[in-house]
């Protein structure tokens, strides 16, 4: 009895082996890499999401764009574009319907996996991994190269690092404001160090209020809340519903802890999402929203937005 | 003279079926969100990308998807078949013994660890899930044995315990996960026919045809096995390996339909049982039958997932619960009589 | 030739416990056996070892020779058929269906019947004269024609030896004669060796040609029907008064209780000695 399933042991690992190695013969066979070929100029791009949508734009390339994802809302034109499916699960056969030259998109799973079947027909596919701002700045660059346009690429980024630059001057050597970022308000979600947004933040002139922790967006609860000192709060609005609605509701959640510093100087925020949830060309006009809700007195002095 | 199933004559049902799997697959590859003529499809793809956009739909697309949503649907009706005649209970479901619990603990953990390697020609998910839903059901078995000879009760016992605490690792981890993170899983948990490369699912076929053809070796074993223990020995069926072998391979198949399009639902539970209805409980016939029934439906599921909202893609899991329930429902009061249990 | 041979057979559940104690007889081939006893004597235990469920604690037993553990399951199910209490299977399999199951043995691969496996099908079927509800469920039918279903399963495995535990236990007179006559009749007729546990110690007096009585203490008796089945015997393993009486050379044993009406019987001789 026992030597019959020390056999079937045998036979299923060596049957697992075997699929494995062919496997990975095959892999090597098929075409790893998206090569970014300059050769030729690309006329129908076609972009999976918001924030590539918008540097798309931004690289003055809005002739050549044939379709972008569903949620592709800036600017205005953007929308006006031929739709292939959500950020989240974007339709291979409209983009192939599409007759794109140049396919554009994120590198997490969905698209992965898009941009694999397109790969496997011979399309020129451009994965970008954009989570940080400095993985944003070399996304741009990749952008500007793969659709010729290098020399837009680096004038924006010149701009994007310049009026960064003027924003740290305009805050000078200000004094680190404590905040606290709401993701989410039940359960309670906030932004951790670890994220993003809290690069905007310190770019900002900002502190996060939570120091470090395991995971990104982590839930805390009613004891780190007493603790943190926040000074502000800021919550990106969600959803569709008014801002205004929103704020007031924010408000009346937070009267709770009314210890807080933030709480106590009514320095609780509702923003518009874009600018600071899409890493993107704006990147800038998200940081100087931050900037604003953080030190309103440094912006309430100059008369001119720096944009 | 009394009727019994002969080989002739499930050969023919069985290649009436097939036909009809063909036939449905066909039509299911020419319809989609975009318009394409068969025409052109036949006329070979060109000379580069973007040429002949209808071939490249129909033979890119289309067809891996409906070659994928057949291997999955009879990968998973044929596990119904066997996890029921298993358990001796027309209600179980493939995944009841541990497996949707592993695999969403292999899928989740592949994808809070931030794990990227790519390796098997699946996402790392995919094979996580592989093996979490393998190694559960090694588990439970594992257990089941332990405390019971692998009888029937047993087996149940150890599936509830493993998917409790199994469950409750996996609520751990949900809640650590970032939002997109969890996003990615809960959608890849709920079901998706997509498409993937030839090797992939030249593999899968291979693996699940391969699965279903061992198990139609001992579905004759599998009719006697449902009579009961101690009746089953009295007919000369090794019990503890009978149900050894199907389980495994049971298990085996059901992994892999697991690792190509997460959890799908309620497949392995209605078909084995309207065939049934249909068709009786000899398992030489609803073995391969309900193979093919399952492969027809999560076909046409899939191709209603896609088409029914345009653009918007559902989810074929959402399709199959929804279509399934109501078809069962007709399927029970027309053939009710024949059911025994339920009087 | 003895086909069942159990020599010292000892068995308990528990360690410390020992239904069967050192238990020891033959079955010459061809004999109808009947095990009587009551409640708790092991007489199931008995039939569940000599089938191969259950292994002996000590002892031996022998099946055509050869000792038991030595068999496959799929051996062994071609040397005994067991049937037990009718039941209604979880899955609606029809008469034909669940007769078609004895050929499990001699199958093929594919485990689809021969013309051989259809034959011995068809005469269990006739024989047990449940040809005509073949294509129905079980669920359809009545416990009697049930019964008979799954003797005609036994019958359809083709074996030299049959094993039932109380064929008869839910059913009307009519099918409990039936049922002990068709047995006979494979006895006679086809060489069978039939092994009946039953309750009924007049129809095993009636049909059976030796008997084994166990008591519950781990005592037993074996030998000729007429013999074992004595009054005193029964008297004393059962523990129960009774009439015994006959009619020519059948003998039948009545037990009476407390509020028998006509108490001057108890202990009465039969008329004529055995």
């Amino acid at each position: 009895m026992k030597k019959e399933w020390y056999a079937i042991a045998l036979i299923w690992l060596g049957v697992i082996l075997f699929i494995g190695v062919i496997q990975l013969i095959s892999n090597h066979r098929e075409p790893s890499q998206s090569v970014v070929d300059i050769s030729n100029k690309p006329n129908r791009i076609v972009s999976l999401a918001p924030n590539l949508t918008e540097i798309l734009f931004a690289l003055e390339l809005e002739e050549q764009i044939v379709a972008v994802s569903s949620d592709c809302d800036f600017p205005l034109k953007a929308a006006d574009k031929e739709k292939i499916g959500t950020f989240w699960k974007p339709n291979t056969e409209a983009i192939l319907a599409a007759k794109p030259d140049l396919v554009i998109t994120l590198w997490f799973e969905q698209q992965k996996a898009v941009a694999d079947s397109l790969k496997r027909l011979g399309y020129r596919i451009l994965t970008l991994k954009i989570e940080k701002i400095d993985e944003l700045l070399t996304a741009i660059q990749n952008i500007g190269t793969a659709t010729d346009r290098k020399a837009k690429a680096n004038q924006l980024l010149k701009n994007i690092n310049s009026q960064l630059n003027n924003l740290q001057l305009k805050l000078g050597s200000v004094n680190k404001v404590r905040v606290l970022w709401v993701v989410q308000a039940e359960p309670l979600r906030v932004a951790g160090r670890n994220t993003f947004i809290n690069e905007l933040i310190q770019l900002a002139g900002g502190e996060n209020a939570i120091g470090n922790t395991l995971q990104q967006y982590p839930p805390i609860g009613t004891e780190e809340i007493l603790v943190c000192g926040a000074e502000t709060i800021i919550q990106s609005a969600m959803g569709k519903s008014d801002i205004a609605e929103q704020q007031k509701a924010a408000e009346k959640f937070w009267s709770k802890w009314e210890h807080l510093p933030a709480v106590k100087n009514k320095r609780i925020y509702v923003v518009e999402p874009d600018t600071v949830t899409r890493l993107g060309p704006r990147l800038c006009q998200g940081v100087e929203l931050i900037a604003r809700c953080l030190h309103p007195d440094i912006f309430a002095q100059k008369q001119n937005t720096a944009q | 003279m009394a009727e019994t199933l002969t080989s002739g004559k499930l050969t023919i049902r069985v290649v009436i079926c097939l036909a009809v799997l063909v036939v449905v697959m066909c039509l299911c590859a020419v319809v989609g969100t975009q318009e394409i003529s068969l025409k052109k499809v036949f006329a070979g793809p060109g000379q580069k990308p973007g040429e002949n956009i209808d071939y490249e739909i129909f033979v890119g697309v289309r067809l891996p998807r409906v070659i994928l949503a057949a291997l999955v649907g009879a990968a998973l009706a044929c596990s119904g078949v066997i996890l029921q005649a298993i358990l001796r209970n027309p209600l179980a479901d493939p995944y009841i013994l541990g497996i949707s619990s592993g695999a969403g603990l292999g899928a989740i953990t592949a994808v809070i660890f931030g794990i990227t390697w790519n390796f098997w020609g699946g996402s790392p998910m995919a094979v996580f899930a592989f093996a979490g839903a393998l190694g559960t059901v090694w588990l439970v078995w594992f257990i089941g044995r332990f405390t019971g000879k692998s009888q029937v009760t047993s087996l149940l016992l150890a599936g509830v315990v493993i998917n409790a605490f199994l469950s409750a690792v996996i609520m751990f981890l949900t809640s650590i996960a970032k939002s997109d993170q969890l996003r990615l899983t809960i959608y890849w948990l709920m079901g998706n026919i997509t498409e993937k490369s030839l090797s992939v699912l030249g593999v899968s076929a291979a693996c699940i045809l391969a699965g279903i053809f061992a198990l139609f070796c001992i579905s004759h074993r599998l009719n006697v096995l449902t009579l009961g223990e101690e009746e089953a020995k009295g007919l000369g069926v090794d019990t503890t390996k009978t149900r050894a072998a199907a389980f495994g391979l049971a298990a085996f198949i059901t992994a892999v339909a697991v690792k190509l399009s997460g959890l799908v639902g309620f497949v392995g539970l209605i078909i084995p049982h309207g065939v049934r209805l249909i068709f009786g409980p000899d398992h030489r016939q609803l073995l391969p039958v309900s193979g093919i029934i399952g492969g027809i439906f999560l076909v046409i599921a899939d191709t209603l997932a896609r088409t029914v909202f345009g653009q918007e893609q559902l989810p074929v899991g959402v399709i199959t619960a929804i279509a399934g329930g109501p078809f069962f429902l007709f399927l029970l009061a027309k053939y009710s009589r024949k059911v025994s249990w339920l009087k | 030739m003895s086909i069942i041979k159990v020599e010292n057979l000892s068995f308990g559940y528990r360690s410390k416990e020992e239904i069967l104690k050192e238990i020891s007889f033959e079955v010459t081939s061809g004999t109808f056996l009947a095990i009587a006893g009551p409640n708790g004597a092991g007489k199931t235990t008995l039939l569940n070892l000599l089938c191969g469920l259950l292994s002996a604690k000590a002892g031996s037993i022998n099946i055509d020779t050869t000792p038991i553990e030595t068999y496959s399951v799929k051996e062994l199910a071609q040397k005994i058929a067991v049937v037990r209490q009718e039941f209604i299977p979880v899955f609606d399999f029809t008469v034909v269906q669940v007769v078609s199951m004895a050929r499990t043995p001699y199958l093929g691969t594919f485990g689809f019947e021969s013309q051989t496996d259809k034959k011995f099908i068809n005469e269990a079927l006739e024989m047990t004269d449940t040809a005509r509800f073949s294509s129905r469920p079980l669920a359809e039918l009545s416990g009697g024609e049930r019964q008979r279903v799954f003797i005609a399963r036994a019958l359809a495995q083709n074996t030299p030896i049959l094993l039932l535990d109380e064929p008869t236990a839910f059913l009307d007179l009519k099918h409990q004669v039936d049922i002990y006559d068709l047995l006979k009749t494979m006895q006679q007729e086809k060489g069978k060796t039939i092994v009946a546990v039953t309750h009924d110690i007049n129809l095993g007096a009636q049909y059976a040609d030796v008997a084994l009585l166990l008591g519950a203490d781990s005592s037993y008796q074996h030998g000729y029907a007429a013999e074992v089945f004595s009054a005193e015997q029964i008297e004393r393993v059962f523990g129960v008064r009774g009439f015994t009486g006959r009619i020519d050379r059948e003998k039948f044993f009545i037990p009476l209780g407390k509020f028998a009406k006509d108490s001057s019987q108890i202990g009465r001789k039969p008329d004529s000695s055995a």
